[in-house]
């Protein structure tokens, strides 16, 4: 899953350990979730849209074939 | 817990209980070991409650572990899984096979099971470092 997590951040002028703080998790947390290592459970990712005022969708996007 | 505070002071706090009872719960073990034969000539009724003493500093320390745990953010859980996985496994089949040594006579010497609590933390520390190049 990709996601806009690092451009988001950027233009903000924040810190992975920033954002980390803000969303309560570890800047590794962060840094797997911008490297696409590891994908956000749902309450994460609704906590991550609401931090940044949008719809999860235009932050995480899905790219598996259903 | 963790709910009020941040993952770091949480963390911190989770940490220092989980050494604290693990420190006790080592302590205990180490005078039920070693205190019947230095310290009370096997007094029954002292070695009794000294094991109760252990149990419960045990119980103490698996909830501080418990609680460490769901202390974590996501991430770091899915590590200690991903760890812990590794390390039952290892130690399950590591375990099955080094009790039939001595049955099957390839070795002399009775297994003693506390060998598998090596096995089980060098594992766990394994899957640690393995979980955390992963997801780094």
């Amino acid at each position: 899953m990709k996601n806009r997590l690092k451009v988001l951040r950027a233009e903000r002028d924040w810190t992975q350990a920033d954002l980390a703080q803000r969303l309560d998790v570890s800047r590794q947390t962060i840094v797997a979730i911008e490297k696409g290592k590891y994908d956000p459970s749902l309450t994460l990712a609704f906590k991550t849209a609401r931090l940044f005022g949008q719809a999860i969708e235009a932050i995480f996007i899905d790219e598996t074939d259903v | 817990m963790k709910d009020s505070s941040s993952l770091e002071s949480r963390t911190s706090h989770n940490t220092k209980q989980l050494a604290l009872w693990t420190g006790l719960w080592l302590a205990s073990l180490a005078l039920v070991a070693f205190g019947p034969t230095f310290l009370w000539d096997y007094h029954k009724v002292i070695t009794i409650v000294l094991i109760w003493v252990n149990l419960f500093m045990g119980y103490k320390m698996i909830m501080a572990n418990k609680q460490h745990l769901e202390g974590l953010d996501e991430l770091q859980q899915r590590i200690h899984l991903e760890a812990m996985a590794l390390s039952l496994g290892c130690s399950m089949v590591f375990g099955a096979i080094y009790g039939l040594l001595e049955g099957v006579r390839l070795i002399d010497i009775a297994p003693n099971p506390s060998n598998i609590l090596f096995v089980m933390g060098v594992t766990y520390g394994i899957g640690m470092l393995l979980a955390h190049r992963k997801y780094s």
